[in-house]
C-alpha cells in the first residue's frame, strides 16, 4: 500500500486522533463538552471542528494522490488554496475569535504529520528519505504544508474581516444618522461601506 | 551532561494542552477584544453613582476606594437581606452541571469560566467564605478554607468578577435547564450591582444610562432632533407610498402613548421598523380613528439602568409612566424591544407600580382585553398587531414581501422573560409567505442569545460578541443553507444592530429585519400610490425589471 491507500485505510483513526488533538487545545473542562459532539446545535464548536477536519482530511488524501511535482506551479497552488481554505473555514473562523494566538489557532494542521507517522506502519519502520519518497510520504508532507499555508491565509482573512466589521459598525452607527440629518452629502453610506463588498 | 535531544524528540515534548489546575488559582487575563471600555467619569457622576474617575481595566491600578473590600462585603450582606432569590441562589446550587453547556458564551468562547455554574461560583465562593457557618468552622482547621469552596475577596477576584460578569448577557437560557430554577442572570445582575458600588461599570452601559437620565434617550438626542428624525422618515414614507403619515408628538389626551427603543429612530436597520410603526398608526387613524402619540420626553424604551442596578433601572422606568400620566393617555403601547419588556413584565409592577392612573389596556378596534398587561398597562406591539390581524382589521399585501425567505429569532427577553412566542410568528406568517423555523433547541424558550445583549453591543469587544453569537448564527446558517433563508426577523433593537454584524461574519447573505418593517411593507394605506420599492428603497418583487429600464 502506498501512502494514499494507507491514509484511506486509516482515515477513521487519523480523524479521531486529529480531532482529539484539536479539541485538547481547549481547557480540559471545556474539551470534555466539545468532544461529546452529538447535536450540532447544542455543540457548534465540537461539531464544526469535526466536520471541518473530516472535509480537510478527505481533501488531503485526494490531493496527496494527485500531487504532481512536475506541475508544482504557482497557479496550481493558488487554485488549490481556495478549495482548502473553504474546507478549513468553519474551524478557522471559530478559532479566529477565540482565545488563541495565530500559531495556536493553526497548530492543529501540523499535528497531522505526527499523527500519520504514529499510525502508518511503513513510516514507523523507516527514517530513510528514499524509502519515504517511494512510499509517497513527500507528497503527503507537501500537501499538509499547503494546508497549513491555507489555514494561515484563512485565519488572516477572518481577522481582517473582524476589524473591518468593527470599523463598518462604527461608521454605520454614526454616519447614517448624520446623513439623514443632512450633515453629510458628498458620500453616501453605501459608497463608504463599499470596501466591504470588494 | 545529559545527551542532546534530537529534533523529533524535542518536538514530541511540546505539549499543546492548556495547563490544568484549580480554577480558583488561575488568575484572570483581561484580553483585548473581549472587554468593554471603562465607564466615563462624567457619566457615572451624572447619575450620582460612587467612585466616578478615569480608569483603565488593563492597568494594574483600578483606582478603588481604600475600603473597597468592606464596601463589597456590606453590599453582599445588604443584598442577601433584601433579595430572597439571591440568598437562595447562593445556597442551593448543587453544581450538577446541567447549565454548564447551555451558555452561548461558553459554547462560543470555550472558556470554562463562562459556564453559568462557574460564573456564579466566582461570587458564590466569596459568599461562602464571608457568610456561611461551614466556612467559619472549617477556617479553624489548617487548610480548611478550601474545603468549604470559599475564597477571600482579593483584587484578582474582583477583576475576575468584572471580566466575567460583563461576559454574560443575562439571557437566562441556563436557568431553563437548572433543576432548581436558579436564575444565573440574577447572579450577574447582583454581581454588576456590586461592581457599580466601586464605580466599575462599562461605558457602553454608563453613558447611555446617563444620556437617558439627562436627555431622554441613550444617544442623548434632544427633543427637536428626535422629532426631526421622525419627520425624515415621514418624508421617506411619502416618497414610497405617496401618503403623509403625520406622526403626533406629546399630544395630550391621545388614546395611546407609543414608546420604542431609540435604536429604532437612529440606527439601521431599526429605522425601517420605525417606519413600519408610522405606517401602521396612520392606517389605524384613517380607518378607525385611533389616536396614537409619540413622546419626545419618554423617547427611550430601552433601559440600560437594568444592567447597572435596581435603583438606576427604577429611575429610568419611571419616566415612561410619568409621561403617560402627564399626557393623560389610556395606556402605553411599546415597540419592538428586548430588555424593556423584561423590566416591564418582571419588575415594573412592584418597582414603579401599580400604574393605577392608567386604564386596563383594551384594543379599542377589536375589543380585546390584554389580560397580561392588566397591571403594567403596557402592551407589546406584536400582540397588538397580531390581534388586529386576527380580527381582520388590516389589509395586507403579502406579495410585497415575497422576496423575503424568513426565519425568526426569539429575543431572550421577550421569549424567556415574558413568554411572547407565537404573536411575532403569527404576524410574520400573515405578512410573508416564506417562513422557516430554526431547529427546536435554538428557538422559543431555548433560544440562543445574539451575544450582545445586556449592554455588551460595543465595538471594542467584537471578538466576544462574534464568539457569543456563534450558537445563534450556527442555527441561522443551517436554515440559510437548507431553505435559502435570506432574512432574520427579530423584535429587539439590540438584536437588529448586533445580528446584522453577526450575520456578516458567520452567515453572509442573511439580512436582519424587524417585524414591523415587514408589516409596513405589506400594509395597504388608504389612498396610497402603487409602490415600487420597499421601505429600504429596494425594488419590490416583480418591480426589479422596471427599475432597470
Amino acid at each position: 500500500m502506498d501512502i494514499t491507500q494507507q491514509l484511506e485505510h486509516n482515515r477513521e483513526e487519523i480523524l479521531k486522533k486529529w480531532f482529539e488533538f484539536t479539541i485538547k487545545s481547549y481547557p480540559e473542562d471545556t474539551a470534555r463538552f466539545f468532544r461529546k459532539a452529538k447535536n450540532k446545535f447544542d455543540n457548534p464548536v465540537g461539531s464544526a471542528t469535526l466536520q471541518s477536519l473530516e472535509n480537510t482530511l478527505k481533501l488531503i488524501i485526494s490531493m496527496t494522490s494527485e500531487l504532481d511535482f512536475q506541475d508544482y506551479a504557482v497557479n496550481k497552488i493558488d487554485a488549490n488554496q481556495n478549495v482548502i481554505e473553504n474546507a478549513l473555514d468553519p474551524i478557522i473562523r471559530i478559532r479566529a475569535v477565540q482565545n488563541f494566538t495565530a500559531s495556536q489557532a493553526v497548530a492543529f494542521v501540523f499535528e497531522l504529520k505526527t499523527i500519520v507517522k504514529s499510525i502508518v506502519k511503513e513510516l514507523h519502520d523507516t527514517n530513510d528519505p528514499l524509502d519515504r519518497e517511494e512510499f509517497g510520504y513527500i507528497a503527503f508532507d507537501h500537501t499538509v504544508d499547503l494546508v497549513a499555508l491555507a489555514a494561515f491565509n484563512r485565519f488572516m482573512k477572518c481577522r481582517e474581516n473582524i476589524f473591518l466589521l468593527k470599523a463598518t459598525e462604527a461608521k454605520r452607527r454614526i454616519h447614517s444618522a448624520f446623513e439623514r440629518a443632512g450633515l453629510v452629502t458628498e458620500l453616501t453610506e453605501e459608497e463608504l461601506l463599499g470596501s466591504n463588498k470588494s | 551532561m545529559s545527551e542532546e535531544l534530537k529534533p523529533d524528540e524535542l518536538l514530541d515534548r511540546i505539549d499543546h494542552t492548556p495547563a490544568s489546575g484549580n480554577w480558583m488559582d488561575a488568575p484572570v487575563h483581561i484580553r483585548p477584544g473581549m472587554y468593554c471600555y471603562a465607564a466615563k467619569a462624567e457619566s457615572v457622576q451624572t447619575l450620582g453613582l460612587p467612585n466616578a474617575r478615569t480608569w483603565n481595566p488593563i492597568e494594574d491600578d483600578w483606582k478603588l476606594p481604600e475600603n473597597w473590600q468592606e464596601i463589597i462585603h456590606n453590599g453582599i450582606k445588604e443584598r442577601l437581606e433584601r433579595f430572597r432569590t439571591f440568598k437562595v441562589f447562593m445556597d442551593i446550587c448543587v453544581r450538577c452541571g446541567a447549565c454548564a453547556d447551555k451558555c452561548h458564551f461558553f459554547l462560543g468562547t470555550g472558556d470554562p469560566k463562562n459556564m453559568p455554574v462557574l460564573r456564579a461560583e466566582l461570587l458564590r465562593s466569596v459568599y461562602r467564605n464571608d457568610f456561611t457557618k461551614a466556612a467559619k468552622i472549617l477556617k479553624m482547621i489548617p487548610g480548611g478554607e478550601k474545603l468549604s469552596g470559599g475564597r477571600p475577596m482579593t483584587l484578582d477576584v474582583l477583576k475576575e468578577w468584572w471580566y466575567y460578569f460583563f461576559q454574560c448577557t443575562e439571557c437566562r437560557r441556563c436557568s431553563v435547564f437548572c433543576p432548581y430554577g436558579i436564575d444565573t442572570a440574577e447572579i450577574t445582575i447582583m454581581g454588576r450591582e456590586l461592581l457599580n458600588l466601586l464605580g466599575l461599570n462599562i461605558d457602553w452601559i454608563a453613558t447611555p444610562v446617563s444620556n437617558c437620565y439627562q436627555t431622554g434617550n441613550h444617544l442623548g438626542i434632544q427633543p427637536h432632533a428626535f422629532k426631526e428624525m421622525l419627520e425624515f422618515f415621514t418624508d421617506d414614507i411619502e416618497e414610497i407610498t405617496g401618503v403623509n403619515v403625520e406622526p403626533q408628538f406629546n399630544k395630550k389626551g391621545a388614546d395611546i402613548l407609543f414608546i420604542t427603543p431609540s435604536g429604532d429612530v437612529f440606527a439601521d436597520p431599526g429605522t425601517y421598523t420605525c417606519q413600519g410603526y408610522l405606517i401602521l398608526f396612520k392606517y389605524l387613524k384613517d380607518k378607525y380613528g385611533l389616536d396614537v402619540t409619540w413622546s419626545t420626553y419618554a423617547s427611550e424604551g430601552g433601559n440600560f439602568g437594568f444592567f447597572t442596578s435596581h435603583e438606576t433601572m427604577k429611575r429610568l422606568n419611571a419616566k415612561m409612566y410619568a409621561e403617560a400620566r402627564r399626557l393623560g393617555v389610556k395606556w402605553i403601547l411599546g415597540g419592538e424591544c428586548g430588555h424593556m419588556w423584561r423590566v416591564i413584565h418582571q419588575y415594573m409592577d412592584t418597582m414603579n407600580g401599580p400604574a393605577d392612573f392608567l386604564e386596563e389596556p383594551v384594543n379599542p378596534i377589536t375589543g380585546t382585553k390584554f389580560e397580561n398587561a392588566k397591571s403594567t398597562k403596557m402592551v407589546h406591539i406584536t400582540e397588538f398587531t397580531a390581534d388586529l390581524i386576527r380580527h381582520g382589521k388590516l389589509e395586507l399585501d403579502k406579495s410585497r414581501n415575497a422576496n423575503r425567505i424568513m426565519t425568526y429569532h426569539d429575543s431572550c427577553n421577550t421569549s424567556r422573560g415574558m413568554g411572547l412566542l407565537d404573536e411575532p410568528r403569527y404576524v410574520i406568517q400573515n405578512v410573508c409567505d416564506n417562513f422557516f423555523e430554526m431547529p427546536p433547541n435554538t428557538i422559543r424558550e431555548q433560544t440562543f442569545c445574539c451575544g450582545s445583549g445586556s449592554g455588551l453591543n460595543a465595538g471594542e469587544n467584537i471578538e466576544l460578541r462574534m464568539a457569543g453569537g456563534l450558537p445563534r448564527a450556527n442555527a441561522v446558517k443551517y436554515v440559510h443553507e437548507k431553505f435559502g433563508v435570506n432574512t432574520l426577523g427579530t423584535i429587539c433593537a439590540i438584536d437588529r444592530a448586533a445580528l446584522s454584524t453577526l450575520m456578516e461574519y458567520w452567515v453572509p447573505g442573511v439580512t436582519v429585519s424587524g417585524i414591523h418593517e415587514l408589516v409596513g411593507n405589506a400594509l395597504i394605506l388608504p389612498g396610497e400610490k402603487e409602490r415600487e420599492t420597499d421601505l429600504r428603497c429596494d425594488p419590490l418583487p416583480g418591480m426589479e425589471e422596471e427599475e432597470d429600464e
